[in-house]
């Protein structure tokens, strides 16, 4: 636009705008602008919320804004917050390492070696897998108390992070296998002719070159536990053991605890480093999505 | 004049020089390199014994490989006569270290899966049985769900027995059979290194199959047999094989469980066809928008756009939860603009409408993150063909962009719409699936529940588990048809890559 001061002299690569395309311009920057509003008014809802001491218990328009932490204070005081964002880091660490391990053998297991049932044995668990989860909550219970009939310590945080690693292995295989079939084999020969075994190839070779998708998909297993509401909420039962959905959940489903502002705070502490986390690395999370997607 | 940043730079680099040349001093004093020296040629030791037995080894296998031998033997029969003792065919052929392993394989068979099916150590259960008796002639306190899990995994454990007695008759038949015609059975040099060749993934996979078959495997094989029982409310703790008759609830409509499945099934289809449809032309007009030549603050649209997609979606539904709540925020906008009170959450069509809006909100900004990054990835020349060819603007995006996108994003939207069917947070932390109209969906569903909370409202509230169960398998045959049918004829599995 700057360009256009000397009049008379046109220095812009693009053709002249018409009257038209100004006004189509105008529109879109209009739509644009509006949508901006759109999404930016409900977050903005939450933080103003989480900061205005004149919120009682519920949250209600037309409420003056006093800047206080009290909100804030009350989650750390008054309820496990911290507990809850333990909790969850733990779970997530643990679901992370657990998958990171089982899918590192077998993507390349899967990916490297010709074996009887290959092809069969992931496709069936991919597609058994669209049964919903919970439907099995039965056959979950039972399998809990018959393991911590044998092994005491067995909590049901533990059982979870069983079931989040357990059910991420075929999705991530599938990502992984795919990955590791795009690099040559060639690299495989040359380590192994050089007496290389098969563990140290994968260690060698192919885990340096696949580090990135490694990282997706340990990144993305350490979030989900985060983002998951409904088998926590199912499956643990001590308001000390929650995660953070299930934990900030309670501030809001029942009368007797109603902190609608409280959860606010809570909702705007753990929204942030995530939303960080997923805005900085947005490529790295839709590279992992993308290529578990199949593929046309 | 140095800057003194240079100047800093100077100084460290000094330094790392002058590290390095301790460093290749140390290593030339006398003492060091001698120790080094000794420290190589014990390695060195080590490893010329490991080739040379490796190479003294696999000579050794060659001459055996060569030298036929002679037996009397016409029939593979000790593979007959011992199969039921996994090792000992392995032992008697003379085959010691491979036979202890088959020996542990039998130990599992004998000790642990056959004992459990027949109700040894069980939990509570009674093993095989108590998947027939399913607890009805137990004690008062044994429950049937408990002995149909055990039951399932005593199913389990014999299969894999079984596999373990299967795998140690092949392989004393195929030495056997070997034998007859001449090859000298392996020896343990000879086994290892083709276990290591070609049973490499078996043990690799080993861990992760196991965790799958309990943990994934099992609960579904469970669901599947509950659908055949009389799971419900008056059954909690003892219930019976109850064969179709679920199925047959499910699908003429009848009962309290049963009843809404229709109504609720038209709702889930409308919800998932408009939900979807709308995230994507949201998401598809903002990445059009953002990405013409003259917008300015790029970025600045780009993050902002991402931001419903990167909140976790749980914080954002409880709240809008909160806002539409009866004196919520926006219910009172609404209602001072309609000039009527306007309780969404009350209004069966409401609530459904804004559930559609949310989903658009919260679903587009993925949408416009895949665009975004394929409209990037457009060569400028088509457009430019395009102009030369004298197409307007318009006529490039019909023509060019929207085909490119629509093509190269398929099988993820297709992902969406599976996604959006079985989308269980956002109904129920919204508005818990309601309201409730008994007239039409029941006691137990509300109208905006979708297939997937129903099911949840029916195994973990309402404990009618068995038609739950059903319900559950005739929507994942649904779409696991849908899931194999994209999946079979993507390219990784077409061109056998898989």
């Amino acid at each position: 636009m700057s360009k256009k001061k000397d009049k008379g002299l046109y220095l812009s690569d693009r053709p002249p705008l018409t009257a038209v395309k100004v006004v189509m311009l105008a529109l879109s920057y209009i739509l644009l602008f509006f949508y901006v509003f759109v999404i930016l008014w409900p977050l903005a809802q939450i933080l103003f919320t989480s900061f205005n001491g004149n919120h009682g218990s519920y949250i209600q328009i037309g409420v003056s804004f006093t800047f206080s932490t009290r909100h804030f204070q009350y989650l750390f005081g008054e309820t496990y917050f911290l507990n809850w964002v333990l909790n969850t880091i733990l779970i997530a660490l643990a679901t992370a390492t657990l998958t990171l391990l089982f899918v590192s053998f077998t993507g390349y297991a899967y990916s490297r070696y010709r074996f009887k049932g290959r092809k069969a044995s992931l496709t069936a668990v991919m597609l058994i897998q669209t049964i919903p989860s919970f439907a099995g909550i039965a056959a979950f219970y039972t399998l809990h108390s018959i393991i911590a009939s044998i092994a005491p310590w067995f909590s049901r945080q533990m059982f979870l992070i069983l079931i989040y690693a357990g059910g991420g292995i075929a999705g991530n295989t599938f990502i992984l296998k795919d990955y590791i079939d795009s690099i040559s084999t060639e690299l495989d020969d040359a380590a192994r002719i050089d007496g290389c075994g098969n563990l140290q190839v994968y260690r060698l070779i192919i885990m340096p070159i696949v580090r990135p998708m490694l990282a997706v998909i340990t990144l993305w297993s350490f979030i989900g536990p985060f983002l998951d509401f409904m088998l926590p909420s199912i499956l643990l039962n001590d308001p000390k053991a929650y995660t953070l959905a299930t934990g900030l959940h309670t501030l809001i489903n029942d009368v007797r605890n109603m902190h609608q502002p409280v959860f606010a705070a809570g909702g705007l502490l753990t929204a942030v480093p995530i939303t960080i986390l997923f805005i900085a690395l947005q490529k790295q999370l839709v590279s992992g999505l993308a290529s578990g997607a199949v593929k046309g | 004049m140095i800057s003194s940043k240079a100047f800093a730079n100077e100084k460290r680099e000094g330094g790392l020089a002058a590290k390095d040349e301790i460093r290749v001093m140390r290593r030339q004093l006398p003492i060091n390199a001698q120790k080094e020296r000794v420290r190589y040629a014990r390695h060195k030791l080590r490893q010329d014994k490991k080739s040379k037995m490796r190479v003294l080894n696999s000579d050794l296998s060659d001459l055996r490989r060569k030298t036929p031998v002679e037996t009397a033997k016409r029939k593979p029969l000790i593979s007959y006569l011992t199969w039921p003792l996994p090792g000992l065919g392995q032992l008697l052929l003379g085959q010691r270290l491979k036979a202890l392993l088959f020996f542990a394989g039998s130990l599992f068979a004998y000790l642990i899966a056959i004992p459990y099916a027949l109700g040894r150590g069980n939990y509570r259960g009674k093993g095989l049985y108590g998947l027939i008796s399913l607890a009805q002639d137990g004690s008062r306190l044994d429950r049937s769900v408990i002995f149909m899990v055990e039951g399932v995994i005593a199913i389990i454990l014999l299969l894999m027995g079984l596999l373990i007695i299967y795998q140690s008759y092949r392989d004393v038949n195929r030495v056997e059979r070997q034998m007859i015609r001449g090859v000298r059975r392996h020896n343990w040099f000879e086994t290892r290194t083709s276990v290591k060749r070609s049973g490499f993934p078996f043990f690799a996979s080993a861990p992760a199959a196991l965790v799958t078959i309990f943990i994934v495997l099992l609960p579904i094989a469970v669901t599947i047999l509950i659908s055949f029982t009389n799971y419900d409310p008056s059954h909690q703790s003892k219930f019976n094989w109850a064969g179709l008759a679920n199925y047959k609830q499910i699908v003429l409509g009848q009962g309290i469980a049963g009843g809404p499945f229709w109504h609720i099934t038209g709702w889930t289809v409308i919800w998932t066809i408009f939900a979807t449809s709308l995230a994507i032309l949201i998401g598809l007009v903002l990445a059009l928008l953002v990405n013409q030549d003259r917008i300015y603050g790029k970025r600045l649209f780009r993050t902002v756009y991402l931001l419903p997609w990167a909140v976790p979606a749980f914080i954002t539904i409880m709240f809008f939860s909160i806002m539409f709540a009866p004196d919520g925020p926006l219910t009172n906008v609404l209602s001072s603009l309609t000039g009527q009170i306007t309780n969404i959450k009350y209004s069966t069509w409401g609530t459904r409408t804004v559930l559609i809006l949310l989903q658009g909100w919260l679903g587009s900004s993925y949408v416009f993150l895949l665009c975004t990054g394929i409209l990037q990835g457009i060569p400028n020349d088509l457009y430019e063909a395009a102009k030369i060819d004298g197409a307007t603007g318009f006529q490039a995006t019909r023509h060019i962009t929207i085909p490119l996108l629509l093509f190269q994003t398929a099988p993820l939207m297709i992902g969406q719409y599976t996604f959006n069917f079985n989308n269980f947070s956002i109904i129920y932390l919204f508005n818990g699936g309601g309201p409730f109209e008994p007239t039409k969906s029941g006691n137990i569903a509300g109208s905006s529940d979708l297939l997937i909370s129903y099911i949840y409202k029916l195994t973990i509230q309402k404990q009618y588990q068995g038609i739950g169960s059903a319900i559950t398998l005739i929507v994942s045959l649904v779409l696991i048809f849908i899931a194999w049918f994209g999946f079979s004829r993507s390219k990784a599995f077409r061109e056998e890559r898989l």
